[in-house]
């Protein structure tokens, strides 16, 4: 069996990729592919926890299987939102959202 | 231990039910929504408040599930949080006459009515997760519910981009939080991290995870960017919804996480410095940038970011012994009821101006008196309450959480809340003058549809009743408190 440390490292990986997408990028698009990014890091964290953990548990799992369901109506709700700033303005960057300041 | 489940159960088959009558009966208006809706909130709220829920806390023989929880605080959190919605609910009857689709927004509002129920009677990090987002997904919705208004999309944006990523990282925070422990139930998480001495790393960068990822639905101040933005851009109703009922389900989940799971023994001294420090910031940049504004909606954003810092205070207070905590719980939870009443009138009153003139600049309420007599009371008694003027319920909330404060012998912490305090009468003092000193443009009388002057007005008289008999509330949040503290 690999050592733990290795997937905790891929998953941090995971978790820094998220996080600079999320600071670099200005398509609203690619935002919602590094928050999914997040949110994967975390389940693979989960799925990992529940494997290693001494007894075995299952419900790092079952949390699993629950976040993947969450997160995937998360980001319907978003795209919809996104397409509809799409129809609006006909381009979907961020940092050419201005019209609430103050 | 039913109840939870009955309460959770009728608002999500109303909102269910809801888009599929709205669907099959072409004749749907505004008025059915409103009745069904309110109907499911009131039954649940009817079932919270009656005797018998009260009789079942004491019976444990029924708890079939670790994972929830039936106490007097996920009680007094849910009663909040339901009144906010009913107050929403009452006024949409107005504010969302002319648009489409409504039956979905009142549904949205169901679903996430019953996520923040299931928020506060939660006691496993799974069942807060899913809650937690059963709350936030249907409010992405509701912020861009104007889907033709450039205002209102961008408000949903702003607001999904950080919301999901609050999801990220509070998933993130809970992962290792399991890693640790193996276990996701609080009050496992608790016996198992106050048996270790030493603090690891990996611990502190889980909570500071779950702070960020509580903090971003709190308000609390490097995670407040979007506050102003998305109550500025989204439906003016989905704004009090916001203000005044998600974000107390923050503070629900976090009061329950932080201070049963996870005060970190051993650290405890940084751990209330950090959350000292939080409010503070919190507190004085929310009034600072309130002073600011010109827009009344984020003027009323930012004084509850200012807000959110008062009630941190709780947290900060956790080494200060039992005697302060319990003070500083049960201030908490009497700022929480009284900032959700206070912030719902004021958020409506915008409401209210906004749909008759469309406008949301300070200088409309100049000689609002003279125009809106009534409304401009109800305001009036509202702005004090938040500025924490003595007579009123705002005073004692904030009085109890000083007092608290004081108690764990963090002085400087009280001053700089009485200090905030003074500072927040000047914007609040200010509305009040421009509504009766200053001359009006013009002396057209406004309209004040009874669905706003009726939640208005019995949001004036619970402030006013709360303000006179504090104890009543008090009682209960001191019994809530002791949920909490062991």
């Amino acid at each position: 069996m690999e050592p733990l440390i290795n997937y905790i490292t891929l998953s941090a990986i995971l978790f820094g990729i998220g996080v600079y997408g999320l600071v670099s990028k200005r398509n609203a698009l690619r935002l919602i592919f590094s928050v999914e990014i997040i949110i994967n890091a975390a389940i693979l964290n989960l799925v990992t926890f529940s494997t290693y953990s001494q007894p075995p548990t299952v419900s790092g799992q079952t949390f699993a299987l629950f976040a993947i369901a969450v997160a995937a109506a998360e980001v319907a709700v978003g795209l919809a939102i996104i397409m509809v700033a799409f129809r609006l303005r006909s381009e979907i960057d961020v940092l050419d959202l201005k019209k609430l300041k103050g | 231990m039913v109840l939870p489940f009955l309460i959770v159960g009728i608002l999500a088959s109303f909102a269910l039910i809801l888009p599929g009558i709205g669907f099959f009966y072409k004749g749907f208006k505004n008025t059915h929504g409103w009745i069904l809706s309110l109907i499911a909130l009131l039954a649940s709220l009817a079932l919270l408040l009656t005797p018998p829920a009260y009789s079942l806390i004491q019976d444990q023989t029924i708890s079939f599930t670790p994972s929830l929880t039936f106490d007097s605080l996920g009680i007094f959190f849910s009663i909040a949080m339901l009144m906010v919605s009913v107050f929403v609910v009452f006024s949409s009857y107005e504010f969302m006459k002319k648009e489409g689709n409504i039956a979905q927004y009142y549904s949205l509002i169901l679903f996430s009515s019953a996520g923040m129920v299931l928020i506060a009677f939660s006691m496993d990090l799974l069942l807060l997760f899913i809650a937690w987002e059963l709350m936030t997904i249907p409010t992405f919705v509701l912020a861009g519910f104007n889907k033709k208004a450039f205002e209102s999309n961008e408000a949903a944006v702003k607001y999904f981009v950080l919301g999901t990523l609050s999801t990220g990282i509070l998933l993130y925070g809970i992962s290792l939080v399991y890693g640790l422990t193996g276990t996701l139930q609080l009050n496992e998480i608790f016996k198992i991290l106050s048996q270790r001495a030493l603090v690891d790393p990996l611990s502190l960068l889980a909570s500071s995870l779950l702070i960020a990822g509580f903090g971003l639905k709190m308000a609390i101040v490097p995670f407040h960017m979007w506050i102003p933005d998305t109550y500025e851009g989204a439906p003016t109703t989905v704004s009090t919804f916001l203000a005044a009922g998600t974000k107390k389900a923050g503070f629900a989940a976090a009061l329950r996480v932080f201070l049963i799971a996870l005060p970190l023994k051993g650290l405890l001294n940084e751990w209330s410095l950090t959350f000292a420090f939080l409010a503070i910031i919190t507190m004085t940049l929310g009034n600072i940038a309130a002073l600011t504004q010109g827009n009344i909606l984020r003027l009323l954003a930012y004084s509850s970011i200012a807000q959110a810092g008062y009630i941190l205070i709780v947290f900060a207070i956790a080494n200060g012994g039992t005697k302060a905590l319990e003070l500083g719980v049960s201030g908490a939870l009497f700022h929480v009821l009284n900032h959700a009443i206070m912030k719902s009138a004021a958020f409506l009153v915008a409401a209210l101006v906004i749909q008759h003139s469309g406008r949301a600049d300070l200088d409309y309420y100049n000689g609002f008196s003279n125009r809106a007599p009534l409304t401009a009371f109800n305001f009036t008694i509202a702005l004090l309450a938040l500025a924490g003027v003595p007579p009123l319920s705002g005073f004692w909330s904030k009085f109890l959480l000083f007092t608290a404060a004081i108690e764990a012998n963090m002085i400087w912490l009280a001053l700089a809340g009485i200090v905030n305090t003074a500072l927040s009468l000047a914007y609040y003092a200010l509305i009040i003058k421009r509504m009766y000193i200053d001359e009006p443009q013009d002396n057209v009388k406004m309209p004040q549809p009874l669905a706003y002057t009726f939640i208005l007005t019995l949001s004036t008289i619970l402030i006013m009743f709360f303000g006179l008999f504090p104890d009543i509330v008090i009682s209960y949040t001191q019994e809530a408190a002791k949920a909490l503290i062991p």
